[in-house]
């Protein structure tokens, strides 16, 4: 993964994680190009590899554009990120090879519009409003597009939209059965929407430390792979869904043991069965 | 005539599942703090109150279980799509949507705790243990109820959505549904016992929720059971009928005018709704509130 998570005191500044996956998330999102080069579905899971770039990213702009006191504003970003993204994905993935680079380009433009309207119209006047909401849309497009990637071999929109059934012993096209018409696009949103919110809503507090939120951040993709991975296995063939689903749960497993050692590590105690512990000064 | 009672069973069906699936919601949101109780359950140890109550926020309700119940339809209709038979797909795809709700609920939990450090918070490992199972079990029973309802009204009333899209749907109203209606009884009665009925939370007051029973403290569990008595039952009605009417109001009226018919009564069930809401809420306040003014209500 392109994206490295150890952190010192001070942690990443944002602009470095948001190079890594704006670039990481584009570079796996091509990998799943392989599969249309090779003519195999072996490269799937790169796709789910992307989308955890990008909810990495995604995390540490919720948690700047957050920190402007929009505690229970946490979800709704997340909403937004996504309800930009998809379109933007979807526009994306109508232009073949180009479709990560279109995704990036019409996410920002949406999330630029969704950005002005929230600070000058509905007058917000948060200062990093507009930039978030354009990274916060970019992230939304690549994690849509690399979890269709996935689930469905190849981010091109004709094949998005044509899935096969077996018919009296035939197999025939079917707009129904396919990644787009059978509505698995919109498990893939809820997937993204939930997990692109829930590390900085799940963290937040005077407590919340950087390598911590973005663990969980990471936690979150892997975890959302699994179910992608395991649709997956009614698109694609056997072995690559396999693979694909392999290497979700070994990700996920590792990610939430590392995050479960970091939450032992900032908690301030760690206790089996034992009582209220009073603070010292009474309530 | 036939189709149409055909029809009306399968409404009635619809309902029963939506109620088992609006209780369970209910019970498993409050045992988890989720929505509205959890701002006061997060405030507590900052104001000094250090608890043992079970804090899983993965986001409103009402997202939440549109992910559940889209992620439990989603994984069904893959499974459907496998050749396997619909009441298995069911189930698996269920079980599999509250794995990665449980796993949500831990690390929620985990990550809310680790960050009140500074004010003394301890992370109580039974707690989860003990709590995330229960609520993975509600969890179960709202959303099979829930697939299992989108699936009938796809296979037997002929709905045109997929279902993963259905489940969407259907599981953003059941989160609301739950919200709007069992929280309250929950998140602004229970957990403020020490104030006077209808008296909203005071400044003064934040986060000084319940924390010990009648013997030793509280834990979730014991909002489970107060909520399986009030608030999920209040809930499981509130959807059941939601989801009733709505099929109802298709089934019956659609071929009048051109669905036009389905549209008129709709508006109407509203109209009376609004009604009845509004004469209980008065007839309320007037028998059991110790206020009248209004604006005291909204501190």
């Amino acid at each position: 993964m392109s994206v490295k998570i150890e952190v010192g005191a001070g942690g990443i500044p944002h602009n470095q994680i948001l190079i890594y996956g704006l670039v990481g998330s584009i570079v796996l999102t091509y990998l799943t190009y392989l599969n249309t080069i090779t003519q195999t579905q072996y490269f799937a899971f790169f796709g789910g590899l992307a989308a955890v770039a990008a909810l990495i990213w995604g995390t540490d702009t919720i948690k700047h554009l957050c920190s402007y006191g929009l505690g229970t504003g946490v979800p709704s970003a997340g909403m937004i990120a996504l309800g930009s993204g998809v379109i933007a994905a979807l526009v994306g993935a109508t232009t073949g090879i180009f479709a990560p680079i279109v995704a990036v380009i019409v996410a920002a433009i949406i999330g630029a519009v969704a950005g002005v309207l929230a600070n000058h119209v509905v007058r917000m006047d948060i200062p990093v409003m507009i930039v978030s909401l354009i990274e916060l849309a970019i992230v939304g497009a690549m994690t849509v597009l690399g979890l269709a990637a996935m689930v469905g071999g190849t981010f091109n929109f004709t094949d998005l939209v044509t899935g096969t059934t077996t018919f009296l012993g035939f197999t025939i096209q079917s707009y129904e059965a396919s990644v787009i018409g059978g509505s698995i696009i919109a498990v893939i949103f809820m997937l993204a929407a939930i997990a692109i919110q829930h590390s900085f809503n799940a963290c937040l507090g005077p407590g919340e430390k950087q390598d911590r939120t973005l663990m969980l951040a990471a936690e979150c993709g892997f975890l959302s792979m699994i179910p992608v991975a395991i649709i997956s296995f009614a698109f694609i063939a056997f072995i690559p869904a396999i693979i694909s689903l392999v290497i979700s749960v070994v990700g996920w497993f590792y990610t939430y043991a590392q995050y479960i050692e970091l939450s032992k590590r900032d908690a301030y105690a760690w206790l089996d069965a034992k009582p209220i512990l009073e603070p010292k000064g009474g309530a | 005539m036939e189709e149409i009672v055909f029809g009306i069973g399968i409404t009635a069906l619809a309902g029963a599942l939506a109620t088992v699936a609006g209780a369970a919601e209910d019970t498993e949101s409050d045992i988890g703090s989720q929505g509205d109780p959890n701002s006061q359950v997060q405030l507590a140890p900052q104001m000094g109150y250090i608890h043992r109550i079970f804090n899983k926020a993965i986001a409103g309700e009402p997202p939440a279980y549109g992910l559940w119940v889209a992620l439990g339809a989603g994984l069904a209709w893959a499974f459907m799509a496998m050749h396997i038979n619909p009441i298995l797909a069911i189930v698996l795809g269920s079980a599999l949507a509250v794995f990665v709700q449980g796993v949500y609920a831990t690390t929620a939990y985990l990550g809310r705790t680790a960050s009140l450090a500074k004010f003394g918070q301890p992370v109580y490992i039974d707690i989860l243990k003990s709590m995330t199972t229960v609520t993975m079990a509600h969890a179960f029973i709202a959303i099979f109820a829930t697939v299992a309802m989108c699936h009938l009204m796809i296979s037997a009333l002929g709905h045109p959505f997929p279902l993963p899209l259905l489940g969407l749907v259907w599981g953003i109203a059941l989160g609301a549904a739950g919200s709007a209606t069992g929280n309250p009884f929950y998140g602004k009665e229970r957990q403020y016992q020490e104030q006077k009925f209808g008296a909203g939370v005071p400044i003064s007051a934040s986060g000084n929720i319940v924390r010990y029973a009648e013997a030793g403290q509280r834990n979730s569990l014991d909002n489970g059971f107060f909520s399986a008595k009030l608030g999920g039952p209040a809930s499981g009605v509130c959807f059941g009928l939601i989801v009733f009417f709505e099929l109802w109001r298709t089934v019956v009226f659609e071929p009048f005018a051109a669905g036009w018919g389905a549209v008129v009564i709709g508006v109407v069930v509203i109209l009376v709704f609004a009604v009845i809401d509004r004469y209980i809420e008065v007839w309320a306040r007037k028998t059991f509130g110790p206020y009248t003014v209004p604006e005291e209500a909204s501190s």
